[in-house]
């Protein structure tokens, strides 16, 4: 970095690329909260024609059953939104504990964590996913999350141990406990604050990986069963139509397009805003 | 077993390996040998068979599914009888037979100079074993109550067999065209055969393909293609491409009219129809409530309107039967009008039964299309009369030891491909569990019917009952669709109970 460093960090303006993160991951919440209250047509009417190209009264089009696209789009949305945020809060829930208290706990115990950590690591999420949901009876939404927050835990759970070790070497932290602040206050007050925009960049991250492993366990019917509308199911089913009927297997795609790539755009523009080490790039 | 070098060299070629140059001069032999007559296909040629149905292991008494008929009935096993193409039962192994005069002892006298691919011959011996391996404690063939009337089986020399029954059985020769005639000196046969079959087993990849070769010690007529191999796909897309773009010369079943699209007036593609034995159906665990209550079924029966579905599925496809009789079997009469599509009935029926307000139940769907669709369409028409299906997704593994094995469901969707196979409820100890003494009556007391009119109108009369009394939920017969490359002629176009002889297909040039 050639540029020299001033004393006051101007507040760089928000990249528009960023913006539009933002606007498409609205795009999807907005559709989700909706189908909250109102979708075109109720999930189980069957009442269109096979395979109806989009049109007015179907403007996604409709499935074999005669069921309309867009209405299982909508719903889609709320259901990658709820297993999204659901399984990176059991994500954070799990990893923030583990990495905090790796963080805190006798070489000993690091050293096992971070190697538990690296361990589950080299397991593909979608992998853990899958084991948790075969273990469980059957496959439910709740499943999904769990099973998802699951596999995602160990990632949280290395960055928050490096985040935390790095906050607890600052002299503010020795200057804390001298002062007699305990530990439970110590990770309340000043490590958690602290950690926050960097775990939160990587939460945001997480989310979309999420999203997608929802949409690849739905697509192999570990997901969440029906009725619940999954993109990844959309695509599953539109797939022995793929040819006469495309548009039944683009649309979840894009849907799912648009909710990841927006979702890596907002990381992105956190990262730009709350990262020190980028800022002035 | 050692494999010939001409298996090895197919080996080689089948499935692209290099060819190992000292083994090249030796196939080169063989091909001199048979290309000797001018012909118009190409007897050298290898066909690839797409299929969905991969065998979950190669014993069709051990639950293996319907893909190991498909792939090694009348190919690497024969059976004393064969059932044809066109539906007829005719001597396979056997040269002749008699029956005694109170239909109880039937004896027959095997062919001349067959042999095992192992190379022992065929004995009577051999063919006790092979009888009482299916109706063994331990065996899971979907025929094993249809032979249980066997008595006794005698090999008084090598070429006679006498089985005694307990009863009459005028179907006999039809169910022993289901029992595979394997060697009994033969000790794994779950992962390899013995058999005396045209083609011998050169290799099964698991999730893959399985390749067979001629059988060069074959007793009968040598097949005209220098060997098949069954490649597995668990995505009928994904099969649909592999026919487009070369890589299988013949798909055995189409799975939705859409793919069809691809293959019907393009002049590459032959597509044809044939006659189907393949059900799609709802079968409820008739032995819990509240599908012990023929009114429920009933009930249930009413709500669903099959021809939606037929049309959402099949398109201008497939036909709807009514009951679990195909046209194709002597006991078929249409039973559409029977709990024909009416939901206001059906509400009224459930009222009646004392589900006024419904009920709901879990539905085990295998992970394959169409199931989950159907399942679907199926929690949708039911909601409408108040019953609440929950949909729980298995794979075909979890369908064999849930259902088939424990009977630990309420309701399952299953295609049926069997042909003939109305036999299953009258007994009672089947997966569905259906158990009306006055149809195992028919059923059983047909056997003993002393001509094959009787028998027909009593297994009707079965039907008709079956019917009434909404044992299953038959939703839809399927279309027997094959598509091939149009150089690619000679195979079954029927696939009763799903066997696909390969023996007869030709490849031009």
């Amino acid at each position: 970095m050639s540029t020299p460093v001033t004393t006051a960090p101007r507040r760089r303006r928000t990249n528009p690329i960023h913006w539009l993160g933002f606007v498409l991951v609205g795009v999807i919440v907005l559709a989700g909260l909706v189908s909250f209250v109102w979708t075109p047509y109720a999930l189980s009417d069957m009442a269109g024609g096979r395979l109806e190209a989009p049109n007015w009264q179907h403007w996604a089009g409709t499935d074999r059953l005669g069921r309309d696209l867009f209405t299982q789009l909508m719903i889609g949305a709320r259901i990658a939104l709820v297993v999204g945020s659901g399984a990176v809060a059991i994500g954070a829930a799990i990893g923030i504990t583990t990495g905090v208290l790796a963080a805190f706990a006798t070489r000993f115990f690091d050293d096992a964590l971070a190697a538990l950590f690296d361990i589950l690591i080299a397991f593909p999420t979608l992998l853990i996913a899958m084991l948790v949901v075969a273990a469980r009876e059957e496959a439910s939404l709740g499943t999904a999350i769990l099973a998802l927050g699951i596999g995602l835990s160990p990632v949280v759970g290395r960055v928050t141990r490096i985040l935390t070790k790095r906050i607890l070497s600052q002299d503010y932290i020795t200057a804390a406990r001298v002062s007699g602040t305990s530990w439970p206050a110590i990770v309340f007050w000043h490590i958690l604050p602290n950690i926050a925009p960097f775990l939160g960049v990587n939460l945001a991250l997480q989310f979309g990986l999420a999203v997608m492993a929802e949409a690849s366990l739905s697509y192999l019917g570990l997901g969440a069963p029906p009725p619940n509308a999954s993109w990844g199911r959309m695509l599953q089913e539109a797939q022995s139509t793929v040819y006469t009927a495309p548009w039944g297997a683009v649309l979840p795609g894009l849907a799912l397009f648009t909710l990841v790539i927006g979702v890596n755009l907002l990381a992105d523009g956190l990262r730009d805003r709350f990262d020190p080490t980028q800022r002035g790039a | 077993m050692k494999p010939t070098p001409h298996a090895r060299h197919a080996a080689s070629r089948l499935f692209s390996r290099s060819i190992v140059p000292a083994l090249t001069a030796v196939s080169a032999l063989s091909l001199t040998a048979t290309a000797g007559v001018a012909q118009d296909y190409d007897p050298t040629a290898a066909i690839t068979i797409g299929s969905l149905y991969e065998p979950q292991n190669l014993d069709n008494t051990g639950g293996a599914g319907q893909g190991i008929n498909e792939a090694f009935n009348g190919n690497v096993y024969e059976g004393l009888f064969v059932l044809t193409d066109d539906g007829d039962v005719a001597p396979k192994l056997v040269s002749d037979y008699t029956v005694s005069d109170d239909g109880l002892t039937y004896t027959f006298t095997l062919k001349d100079g067959i042999t095992f691919h192992s190379g022992d011959p065929l004995t009577a011996a051999d063919v006790k074993h092979s009888i009482e391996r299916v109706t063994a404690e331990n065996s899971a063939s979907s025929r094993k109550s249809s032979l249980a009337i066997i008595d006794s089986i005698d090999a008084p020399d090598d070429a006679t067999v006498v089985v005694t029954l307990k009863k009459p059985s005028i179907s006999l020769p039809y169910n022993l065209s289901y029992v595979w005639i394997v060697n009994d000196a033969a000790t794994d046969i779950t992962a390899s055969e013995d058999g005396t079959g045209p083609y011998t087993l050169q290799e099964w990849r698991r999730g893959s393909a399985l390749a067979m070769v001629p059988f060069e010690g074959y007793w009968g007529d040598a097949p005209t293609n220098d060997g098949v191999m069954f490649q597995y796909f668990t995505d009928a897309t994904a099969q649909n491409n592999a026919l487009l773009t070369g890589a299988v010369d013949i798909i055995t079943s189409v799975q939705s009219p859409d793919a069809l699209s691809l293959f019907t007036d393009n002049p590459d593609f032959t597509v044809s129809e044939g006659a189907s034995t393949t059900k799609e159906l709802m079968a409820y665990n008739d032995r819990i409530e509240p599908f012990n209550n023929p009114t429920v079924r009933a009930a249930l029966a009413r709500a669903v309107d099959n021809e939606k579905l037929l049309g959402a599925i099949w398109g201008d496809y497939g036909t709807l039967i009514g009951s679990f009789v195909p046209p194709t079997d002597p006991w078929y009469v249409d039973l559409t009008g029977v709990n024909a599509y009416d939901p206001d009935s059906a509400k009224a029926m459930l009222a009646e039964a004392g589900y006024p307000d419904g009920f709901s139940f879990t539905l085990d769907t295998p992970d394959y299309d169409p199931h989950p669709i159907v399942a679907q369409f199926l929690q949708n028409e039911l909601a409408k009369v108040g019953v609440d299906v929950s949909i729980n997704i298995i794979t075909a593994n979890e369908w064999y030891t849930k259902i088939y094995k424990a009977h630990d469901f309420d309701a399952t969707l299953q295609e049926h491909v069997n042909h003939r196979d109305i036999v299953f409820y009258g007994n009672p100890d089947f997966y569905w569990g259906y158990d009306n003494p006055e149809v195992t009556q028919l059923i059983s007391g047909s056997e003993s019917a002393a001509t094959i009119d009787e028998q027909t109108a009593m297994l009707t009369e079965a039907n008709k009952i079956i019917a009434e009394d909404a044992a299953s939920m038959w939703l839809y017969l399927y279309p027997q669709i094959v598509v091939s490359t149009s150089n690619v002629t000679g195979y079954p176009l029927n696939g009763l109970n799903s066997q696909f002889f390969a023996a007869d297909i030709k490849k031009a040039d």
